[in-house]
């Protein structure tokens, strides 16, 4: 919402200066976006004559001309059409920065003649974007005086940003009631005459809807003008439109627009001559209705908008855009203006439904002041006739009387709900002045909120608007303590693991990223996703349309994005969530990290080394490790998802609940992002971990040995096949309480033993307990533990 | 005779001293030891050879050849701890490395920025008594929009540039949740009446909106506060608010101003300032000047809010917050720009990252110093 100072002025008497109105605004929930003054820019443009008008000896479409400030001559060529002789206009000298331009002036020679200045177009002030000539002042205009007094813009432009609540604040005059109120000065009288016309109005209207459908239009005025003169708009108005954004077309629209700015009230004037028939229709469209707009656009309607009809049919979206048919012209003679309330909701929906936005519609649908449509006739009328001339009718109306809003209202609810204690008398105060009236003054107050203020329908709304003009300084800062007298963990323990995981791999090389919840099709399809329910109807481009399957597609762009400036060996982890389905539940978060390239570099202590499936492997147990898992209690199974290389990919489970992937990348995909080495990655579903069962915060009582542990090495040859860890498995669970642990030293595959054999040798560490093992003892261990190894894995000793 | 003996045992023994001193090598002290402790060595023999003489003169030589032998063992044991020292110091000399080599290791990961951010909030909050609760990023429109007295036709919806998903076969199309506010209805949902006191929750997480240019990104974040009790009031939320900001942007005296503005789902709403000076670079230094900068939103919550989760507004009332995360991440470590937020360039990564062993906490402090 854009106004001046000036405009501001029309209805705040006032003894404050800008700065501190500035200061006010956003107290009060106005917040101030901009404020441009055009007089700073343009106080260095004078007005000057034009004396003598040559010819360009060396170009034809230029003239060299001299302008005279009423002290000084200056030789300027000008490029302008409408430059002539005795015509006065705008100049500037050497050195003035020129905004339209956006460029300082200099000296210069055009085409062989030298320009002390420049003659100015509107463009060039940044009036409007008028280029087709020079301005031309009025003849009467005193030479080598600022434009900006000739031309009445010394006035600042305060642009505010209204919220959604305040459409009583897009208009000038509800933002002068909210200063006044807040003590910035005294709300001035809308200053017009009430004249109830000569003749009967030409148009009349008809409410052609079902009874429980009058809500929908609970008001409409009219009033016809005849004999009117369309003229240009004098420059005062046409200022304040520029300096509002609004374009100056013709005074009767010019008319409409001001008086939306400057109270708030959107009009509409059709031009008589072009309604078919005398009577205008509020009703609600048919399917397949056309409406051609006077933005030049035709729209086809759904049933049940809102429409204004003549006998010809619709042209007129109500409270939204007039139509191209019935508008005025430069030509216009007579015309009708309509002022009208109709229903927010249906406003909002017919404006969503078509994608038609418009000043009217974003004010309709935000609510007006439900007396506005009277205020508006006559307002209106007097403007017209002042600048048109003409006669104006009687009005012509519809109105439901409006439902009265009475909120009770119990004014300790200030303190309790804002804790700053107000005296009745103030708040009641502040009410009357924002235009409330309280009707009965008991414990229970009876308020009836002002008919420009529709958003108000409850306690807390009130107790806003005492507390916002009282001041939101004035409530008291209470320290927000603790309510439990120690101090709880913020965090659960799903947020603790995530805290915990994060940190080992940062520790371990992985950088965490964060990339996007959604991807292309293609990558969510390879990722087994790309469903229906997770794809965007409106995605931000072909790239982002889908919810991601899971995150290693987001990493390996990641991978692709740094290998592509030159970054070659890289980790990347991110903790964020993957979409299964649509519902709460099928979203998970999870853990996801890829390594690419090389682990460590050749120099001159070790070679080059990649990274592979057993650093990912060892990544993914420390993770587990540090967020309550044992390693003892995984399962390891070669079931990981078709996007890994399934032979060096594997998956962790506990029960059937799958904790981890983890492996290559499928080379196939890991190629299809460009890649030319192996990706490896995991996904960590930490979700799925079952909630640690310990509950008591002391430990179990530690019991160590004192006794020196044994260690004995044995090889086995085994079938190639079987798992390496499953001999360790054996050996341990022969022992459970002696042998503590089994180290696989060796692997060998080759000419020495069999083919389709491996020879596994193992390192076994005996922990005895009570006492000393005996040589007997260790032998007899021994002795079982390669009889479990034969019997279990169809092992046998291999003599070394 | 006694004299005599010992004078042959003394110049014995200067010999064997000067033999001992002149010994270059272990070897050679070691025949010096054989040579006169040994079995048959010199020393040895005299002792062997008292046997012969008399009592008086067995007795003292005896005592004399004892002393002498002693001094011949200390001299040589001298003289090998000085060999030994000799050999460490050669050894140490000979074992000398090139300090100025490192081996290649790779380098340790970085947090991410935003990470450290929440955790901050995190921290801060859980002091004030706050636990962290999440929702889902895909919302129902009711727990978007109508939930939090944003029905369909509201002007604010238009502010929101939400994602909408295929509608199912009901027609009913989900949102990308284009705020965090939802998690407030469904954290209220499950508020059991009987047993309710009061809650203090943080809600950080990621939202989506349909809108991609140099200071919007489609998927941003947002930590959403709720605070609901029987005598939370607008000046609680005010002490809460100040002390957030003043804790997290690390300043005792931080400006912080509470502005009105309006939010469907609370009433009476305030957004929140922090003071700060705009640099001739465009560049913002928090905590002086003249201007004011928004950071929050915020609020008591909407008694119709309220009513639509089953709460009776005339028993419970309460206050909420919403503020975005990266902006507050931005201003705090003076990253200029927001989009590489979700780049994954390594080198912003490893710039504006933090070191995973560096906590935010309050006892720590908040800052990252070492990172």
């Amino acid at each position: 919402m854009k106004f001046t100072w000036k405009w501001l002025l029309d209805h705040l008497e006032t003894d404050k200066d800008l700065s501190e109105i500035l200061e006010t605004l956003p107290k009060l929930g106005l917040e101030v976006a901009s404020i441009v003054n055009l007089a700073e820019d343009l106080k260095s443009f004078i007005s000057v004559e034009i004396v003598d008008v040559k010819r360009h000896p060396n170009a034809d479409k230029l003239n060299v001309c001299k302008v005279f400030d009423g002290k000084n001559t200056f030789s300027v060529v000008c490029g302008a059409p409408n430059v002539k002789l005795g015509m006065k206009s705008v100049f500037a000298n050497i050195g003035t920065f020129i905004p339209g331009l956006k460029l300082k002036l200099k000296k210069g020679k055009i085409r062989g003649e030298e320009s002390f200045g420049m003659l100015c177009s509107e463009k060039e002030l940044t009036l409007s974007e008028k280029h087709d000539g020079i301005i031309e002042l009025d003849s009467s205009s005193v030479l080598g005086l600022s434009v900006t007094d000739i031309m009445h813009l010394n006035d600042p432009i305060i642009e505010i940003e209204i919220t959604p609540n305040r459409g009583d604040c897009l208009g000038v005059r509800g933002i002068a009631r909210d200063l006044a109120a807040a003590g910035m000065g005294n709300l001035k009288d809308l200053e017009f005459e009430v004249n109830n016309g000569e003749f009967d109005s030409i148009i009349n209207w008809h409410v052609d809807l079902d009874e429980d459908q009058k809500y929908l239009c609970p008001k409409i005025f009219g009033r016809s003008f005849t004999n009117i003169k369309n003229v240009e708009s004098p420059l005062w108005l046409k200022n304040r439109l520029i300096a509002v954004d609004q374009r100056p077309i013709s005074s009767l629209v010019d008319i409409t627009n001001y008086i939306m700015i400057d109270i708030g009230r959107p009009l509409h004037a059709y031009d008589i001559d072009k309604i078919k028939g005398k009577t205008l229709r509020i009703t609600k469209s048919k399917k397949d209705d056309k409406f051609f707009a006077l933005n030049g656009n035709t729209y086809e309607l759904d049933e049940n908008m809102l429409v204004i009809s003549d006998e010809q049919g619709v042209d007129d979206l109500a409270g939204i855009m007039g139509g191209e048919r019935t508008g005025v012209t430069k030509d216009t003679t007579r015309m009708f203006l309509e002022a009208a309330i109709f229903d927010p909701v249906s406003i909002a929906n017919t404006g969503r439904k078509l994608n038609l936005n418009s000043d009217a519609r974003y004010r309709f649908e935000r609510g007006l002041d439900y007396n506005s449509p009277e205020i508006a006739m006559h307002y209106a009328a007097e403007m017209v006739n002042k600048i048109c001339g003409g006669k104006f009718s009687k009005i012509v109306n519809y109105k439901l009387e409006p439902k009265n809003k009475i909120i009770n209202f119990e004014p300790n609810i200030i303190y309790q709900l804002t804790g700053v204690k107000i005296e009745n008398k103030l708040s009641k105060s502040i009410l009357e002045k924002l235009g409330f009236k309280i009707v009965s003054e008991d414990n229970i107050w009876e308020i009836v909120p002002p008919t420009w203020r529709p958003d108000i329908d409850g306690v807390a709304d009130i107790v806003e608007e005492i507390v916002r003009i009282n001041g939101y300084e004035k409530i008291p800062s209470i320290k927000l303590s603790r309510s439990n007298y120690i101090a709880k963990p913020a965090m659960s323990t799903k947020h603790r693991q995530a805290f915990f995981a994060s940190r080992i791999l940062a520790s371990r090389g992985y950088n965490e990223v964060i990339t996007f919840s959604f991807l292309n099709k293609i990558m969510a399809k390879q990722f087994n996703g790309g469903g229906l329910a997770l794809n965007l109807v409106n995605p931000i481009s072909s790239e982002l349309t889908d919810m991601r399957p899971s995150i290693i597609p987001n990493l390996l762009l990641a991978v692709q994005k740094n290998v592509n400036i030159g970054i070659q060996d890289l980790s990347f982890f991110e903790a964020g969530p993957i979409f299964k389905g649509d519902s709460p539940e099928e979203q998970i978060i999870t853990i996801t990290g890829i390594r690419y390239g090389y682990k460590t570099k050749k120099d001159w202590q070790k070679e080059a080394a990649q990274f592979d499936f057993y650093d990912i492997k060892l990544d993914v147990i420390k993770a587990l490790n540090v967020i309550g898992i044992p390693k003892n209690s995984l399962k390891i199974f070669q079931d990981a998802p078709n996007y890994f290389h399934p032979g060096r990919s594997a998956v962790f489970k506990i029960g059937q609940n799958v904790i981890a992937n983890f492996g290559e990348i499928h080379p196939e995909i890991v190629n299809n992002f460009g890649l030319n080495k192996s990706a490896i990655g995991f996904e960590i579903f930490y979700e799925n971990i079952p909630m640690p069962k310990r509950n008591k915060i002391s430990r179990p009582m530690l019991k160590i040995s004192n006794l020196q542990p044994v260690t004995r090495e044995f090889a086995f040859l085994l079938d190639e096949e079987i798992d390496s860890e499953r001999v360790c498995q054996v050996v341990k669970s022969i022992y459970k309480d002696l042998i503590t642990d089994v180290t696989i030293l060796d692997i060998y595959k080759g000419e020495k033993i069999p083919k389709d054999m491996k020879s596994i040798a193992i390192k076994v560490t005996i922990q005895p307990v009570q006492e000393t093992l005996t040589d007997t003892v260790l032998e007899e261990i021994s002795t079982n533990l390669i009889n479990a190894i034969v019997s279990k894995l169809s092992g046998s000793l291999r003599e070394i | 005779m006694i004299s005599e003996l010992k004078e042959d045992i003394l110049k014995l023994l200067n010999d064997i001293s000067s033999g001992i001193s002149n010994s270059k090598t272990t070897s050679e002290l070691e025949n010096i030891r054989i040579n006169s402790l040994g079995k048959k060595g010199s020393i040895t023999l005299y002792l062997k050879n008292i046997k012969d003489f008399d009592i008086e003169t067995k007795k003292e030589i005896g005592a004399y050849l004892n002393d002498i032998k002693n001094k011949i063992n200390k001299l040589i044991q001298d003289k090998k701890n000085f060999f030994n020292k000799e050999h460490l110091k050669q050894k140490l000399k000979s074992e000398k490395i090139d300090v100025s080599l490192t081996p290649y290791e790779a380098e340790m990961g970085t947090l991410h920025p935003l990470s450290r951010t929440i955790e901050e909030l995190c921290a801060i909050f859980a002091d004030m008594g706050f636990s962290i609760v999440d929702g889902p990023d895909i919302e129902s429109d009711y727990y978007n929009f109508t939930a939090l007295n944003i029905p369909e036709e509201h002007p604010a919806r238009q502010e929101h540039d939400t994602f909408y998903l295929q509608p199912d076969i009901n027609g009913q199309r989900k949102v990308l949740r284009t705020h965090t506010s939802p998690v407030q209805i469904r954290t209220m949902e499950k508020i059991d009446l009987k047993n309710f006191d009061e809650i203090r929750y943080i809600i950080p997480g990621r939202t989506y909106r349909s809108d991609h240019d140099a200071t919007h990104s489609p998927m941003f974040h947002q930590c959403e506060g709720l605070v609901l009790g029987k005598n939370m009031n607008m000046g609680h939320l005010k002490g809460c608010l100040i002390e957030f900001c003043r804790t997290y942007f690390n300043q005792d005296n931080l400006p912080v101003r509470f502005r009105p503005s309006y939010f469907p789902f609370t009433e009476p709403s305030a957004e929140v300032d922090i003071g700060c000076t705009k640099e001739n670079d465009g560049s913002l230094v928090i905590g002086k000047g003249e201007e004011w900068l928004e950071i929050l939103g915020s609020g008591m919550v909407h008694p119709r809010v309220l009513q639509g989760v089953g709460i009776d507004p005339r028993k419970y009332q309460g206050f909420a917050f919403g503020m975005g995360l990266e902006r507050l991440t931005m201003l705090k470590y003076g990253i200029p720009d927001l989009r590489p937020f979700y780049d994954s360039d390594l080198r912003w990564l490893k710039h504006y990252g933090f070191i995973p062993v560096d906590n935010p906490s309050l006892h720590f402090g908040l800052n990252g110093v070492f990172s």
